[in-house]
């Protein structure tokens, strides 16, 4: 795949002809300088923009050549997001920002599944917090529970740990491969940081908008 | 590129200050438009009415002056006019007339229209009276005495010559002409004709020029004796020029709530350009910045950023103003003195100063890492307080610019009252609705909880568009009704003829000649002359201990009586019921009823040329002076005048045209007296027209800072939505989810307003009509404009929802 956008100087590659193959389970860490194209490329995999050339395949079956809503539905059902800033809805508590994906799919009685998700990343008792009355290592667990709430098959992650400090840091990396092991979801980790790429199965580094080995 | 250019320019690249300075821009360009025309209209309706009056202050006296007044007045340019009432006889006809003398001086404002013969002559305006040995006279006098222009006419011992017809006087007032028709002399002549001699009664009129007729006022007001009473101009457009008094309380009204209006657009945007500007507050924090430097370098960057932005802002209002005022054939320079330019300039900067400083200072107040931890740094209370200050701010300050805080008290207070206990009133109601919500279609429970989770965003939002909503109401509801009800006090065609001394067999001879020429007729009132004598059959003189003036001259004279079993259009019935068809009822003017102590039950007798005249008082009326229709003191239930002696009363309205029409009626019917008030009527078109179009111009502004805040609204809110539909389609949300919580969202807003401003609606009509209609409560389908405008705010989220969910791509 590749992408492409049009700039005030004229066209502008972020991703040049890059292959990439994720197998069920597998744990891959894209790394690369900033501005190398890392978050393009993870907004291509999750479907949350589309390649200019090429095409992404998800359980064998054309992603990006879906329409929005298309992607959206099989995001919803298939992918988990973690993300650096945490993301979480400010207004939601922490219980409800955990029901929310459920809930988009259509799940009437989501908060069972959420209250567990919650107990195991430790928050049990923080059900009714707002996103404002936690850490930041809180708001990520929170995050975390959000994204394996859906049990996805894919699990995207852009710098999990770079808003946070070392041992908070540690914290959520350990809780991120815990989970990924138990439930058997492949990850596709976005990260600066070389002790957190080198826990992953495999390693793709981006230069430049190229995907090198 | 200076330093201080570049601080002015930075601020732009935020697309929040952009908005804000959208706000801003609108803000200064409606006070500046309408602080200046009202400003204009203040003084070309001072001009007019100190031409109605004369002058700028009328010393009115039945003798000359005293030496101590002249010296008051001695410096000034001023006019001395004697009034008196004289018998004009001849060809064996005699005629009472009311007399004005002139000096060298009169008239001191405006100008005399003069024709050179009774019927289609040329017409011309001078600014003098008439010369010694001549006299100008209305139309009517040469109907009844058979004169023409150019004719003598015999006044006292002498003889003045007629040199013109006159018209219009610039000092004749409002109203009518007096039933006596006008002759207009010099003063140089007056002893000549030996009508005053020691003891006759006369009026003594001094007008005069000023800069400051109070400090005039002020001065002769010690010195006034018992016959002699000060009028300004301000008591002359009270009295004969209604609308302007209802224009000037319709200007302030839209002052303040344009004010209201563009500081709740300010407060809107200004929050979400402190939301943006919240990370340089905590850096600063951070770096040690003291929370006087923080605000300083903030607001005063803003404040430097917005200083352009308001200029032009008063440069378009000013534009504008100009614009409008030639498109209302005002001509000349701008009437705004120092004192309205410094309330432009101030104005919108007191306005942002109010709404930026109180959310920066709290910003600033705000532990750095709490800001940088993006929470909602306002409690509750706080909220509420900036609440309460971006209404009662702006409130306050369109009272100091409008002038006249007790007039607008009562809707100024019943603004703000409702204004914060409304969405008071709402919040527990969408608390609820969140409780409720969490069996509902996850669309409805993201669409509720995006209301009930951000009081700090939805409360100001629904303040303001609840607020809007109101003002859009209340000033369409209150222009239409100014324009109709000035619309239906002079219609187009009001009658601009009026006929007296009419003879039953007369009528046919009229009714073919209207037919004829296309004039619009009018009802026919029977007139019997009468004097009342006895009240609840006691004597008038003992019955009435009270005299006043109106009391006096109702006593004193014949009255002209009339029969009818319609009530006018022109009156409204204050007390009792209107007699209808019912024999022997009488019903009387409220202010002659009130100042001879008449009631619903008393018993009245007339004396009339046929004898007594008795009837029952049943109802009390409000007459409208105003209108040009026949009003009366006294209006008998049909059938009081069968044995009585009566002529008849008319008016009619006839197209443009030439005077030989008219002098047809006269031929044929000689004994007929003919007013015509065209000159009259125009003029108070002309004042109706221009109270219009003044209104139409504000109604305009209004309704622009209206949809300003709804606009202004919307925007606040947009990088919030932006985001949370950015987040909601990661998380795998459709589009059609995306659009239904949009549109959710803003029904629930839409709807909430609506039924907010509704209630303001309701509650509103009747301090405004007291303020603007008399008391009567004015019910239209304006009220019903707040659900519309909520369906209109429904229908804009719905499509806003559709754009943002189809052009918005969800990020990482």
């Amino acid at each position: 795949m590749g992408k492409t956008v049009s700039g005030p100087e004229g066209a502008l590659t972020l991703l040049e002809a890059a292959t990439v193959n994720v197998k069920a389970g597998e744990t891959v860490a894209i790394t690369g300088p900033s501005g190398s194209g890392k978050s393009t490329l993870l907004g291509l995999l999750a479907g949350l923009d589309v390649p200019s050339s090429g095409e992404i395949l998800l359980q064998g079956s054309a992603f990006s050549a879906l329409d929005e809503d298309q992607r959206a539905a099989r995001r919803g059902a298939l992918c988990g997001f973690v993300f650096q800033s945490f993301h979480l809805v400010q207004d939601l508590t922490a219980l409800e920002n955990v029901m929310l994906p459920l809930e988009l799919q259509g799940q009437r009685n989501a908060e069972p599944a959420a209250r567990e998700w919650l107990g195991k990343v430790g928050l049990g008792a923080r059900l009714g917090h707002f996103p404002g009355q936690l850490s930041g290592g809180e708001q990520q667990r929170v995050a975390l529970a959000r994204a394996f709430v859906v049990q996805p098959k894919l699990l995207f992650a852009d710098e999990p740990t770079g808003s946070l400090d070392h041992a908070n840091g540690e914290h959520i990396a350990d809780l991120l491969f815990d989970m990924n092991r138990a439930t058997g979801t492949a990850l596709v980790l976005v990260t600066h940081d070389p002790a957190l790429a080198a826990r992953c199965d495999r390693q793709l580094r981006l230069e430049a908008g190229r995907l090198h080995d | 590129m200076t330093e201080l250019s570049r601080l002015m320019l930075r601020p732009w690249r935020d697309s929040a200050f952009r908005i804000l300075a959208l706000a801003l821009l609108v803000a200064s360009l409606a006070l500046t438009s309408v602080v200046l025309l009202r400003a204009e209209l203040d003084a070309r309706f001072n001009a007019r009415g100190a031409e109605m009056l004369g002058g700028h202050l009328v010393l009115d006296s039945s003798r000359a002056p005293e030496p101590a007044q002249r010296e008051i007045f001695s410096n000034l340019a001023h006019s001395e006019l004697i009034k008196f009432q004289s018998v004009v006889v001849h060809n064996e006809q005699v005629l009472l007339v009311s007399v004005k003398a002139v000096d060298q001086h009169w008239p001191l404002l405006g100008e005399v229209l003069l024709s050179d013969q009774r019927f289609g002559g040329t017409q011309s305006s001078v600014q003098h009276g008439p010369e010694a040995g001549e006299v100008w006279v209305a139309d009517q006098l040469l109907d009844r005495i058979g004169l023409q222009v150019g004719d003598a006419l015999p006044l006292g011992q002498s003889s003045l010559r007629i040199s013109a017809m006159l018209v219009r006087e610039p000092d004749q007032g409002g109203g009518f002409y007096s039933m006596n028709p006008r002759v207009l002399m010099n003063r140089s002549d007056l002893d000549r004709t030996g009508i005053l001699a020691p003891g006759s009664r006369y009026g003594y009129d001094v007008a005069m020029l000023t800069e400051n007729p109070e400090a005039i006022s002020e001065q002769l007001t010690p010195t006034l004796r018992p016959d002699q009473e000060i009028e300004n101009v301000d008591d002359t457009l009270n009295r004969s020029m209604g609308p302007l008094k209802q224009l000037t309380l319709w200007v302030s009204l839209g002052v303040m709530l344009i004010t209201v209006l563009c500081g709740a657009a300010i407060y809107l945007t200004t929050g979400l350009r402190v939301a943006r500007r919240a990370t340089m507050a905590a850096l600063l924090r951070t770096f040690g910045a003291s929370r006087q430097t923080i605000i300083r370098r903030l607001l005063g960057h803003e404040l430097l950023a917005v200083l352009p932005v308001v200029l032009i802002g008063i440069g378009c209002g000013g534009l504008i103003a100009v614009s409008a005022g030639n498109a209302l054939g005002w001509e000349g320079a701008l009437a705004a003195g120092a004192s309205e330019w410094l309330l432009v300039l101030l104005g919108p900067l007191t306005l942002f100063a109010a709404f930026a400083l109180p959310r920066m200072s709290a910003l600033a107040a705000v532990p750095a890492l709490q800001v940088l931890n993006r929470q909602d740094h306002q409690s509750l209370r706080r909220s509420g307080i900036e609440l309460a200050a971006a209404l009662i701010g702006p409130m306050a300050i369109a009272a100091i610019l409008t002038g006249s805080i007790q007039d607008l008290l009562l809707v100024l207070l019943l603004l703000a009252s409702l204004g914060v206990l409304l969405p008071a009133l709402i919040w527990p109601l969408l608390l609820a609705l969140d409780k409720r919500s969490q069996r509902w279609s996850v669309a409805s429970r993201i669409a509720v909880r995006r209301l009930s989770r951000r009081r700090t965003t939805t409360l100001p939002l629904m303040a303001a568009l609840t607020l809007a909503m109101a003002i859009l109401a209340l000033a369409g509801q209150s222009g239409t009704g100014l324009l109709s009800e000035w619309q239906r006090k002079l219609p187009a065609n009001a009658p601009n003829h009026f006929i007296l001394n009419l003879f039953a067999e007369d009528q046919q001879v009229l009714e073919q000649w209207q037919q004829q020429h296309g004039a619009i007729a009018n009802p026919l009132y029977p007139i019997v002359r009468g004097r009342l004598t006895l009240i609840n059959d006691i004597p008038v003189r003992e019955a009435v201990t009270k005299e006043n003036d109106r009391a006096d001259r109702a006593l004193n004279r014949d009255l002209a009586l009339t029969e009818e079993g319609r009530l006018p259009e022109s009156n409204l019935v204050r007390d009792g019921q209107w007699h209808g068809k019912r024999r022997g009822e009488v019903s009387v003017e409220a202010e002659l009823a009130d100042s001879l102590g008449l009631k619903a039950g008393d018993h009245l007798t007339f004396v009339t040329s046929r004898g007594e005249l008795q009837a029952t008082v049943t109802s009390i009326r409000e007459v409208d002076w105003e209108s040009f229709a026949p009003n009366f003191y006294f209006m008998f239930s049909p059938g009081a005048f069968v044995e009585q002696d009566a002529t008849w009363l008319t008016s009619f309205w006839l197209p443009e045209g030439d005077g030989r029409r008219v002098a047809e009626l006269m031929s044929a019917l000689p004994h007929i007296t003919l007013l015509d008030v065209n000159a009259i009527l125009e003029r108070a078109q002309g004042v109706v027209t221009q109270a219009s179009q003044a209104t139409a111009v504000l109604a305009g502004l209004l309704v622009s800072a209206a949809l300003l805040v709804l606009v202004a609204a919307l925007l606040a809110t947009a990088d919030q939505r932006r985001a949370d539909q950015s987040l909601l389609r990661a998380l795998g949300a459709r589009q059609a989810l995306l659009r239904k919580v949009n549109w959710l969202e803003f029904v629930a807003l839409g709807l909430g307003a609506a039924v907010g401003a509704t209630l303001i609606v309701l509650a509103a009509m009747a301090p405004l009509g007291i303020l603007l209609f008399k008391g009567q409560l004015l019910w239209s389908w304006w009220q019903c404009l707040p659900l519309l405008t909520g369906a209109g705010v429904a229908l804009l989220g719905g499509l806003m929802g559709r754009r943002v969910a189809a052009g918005y791509r969800p990020a990482m």
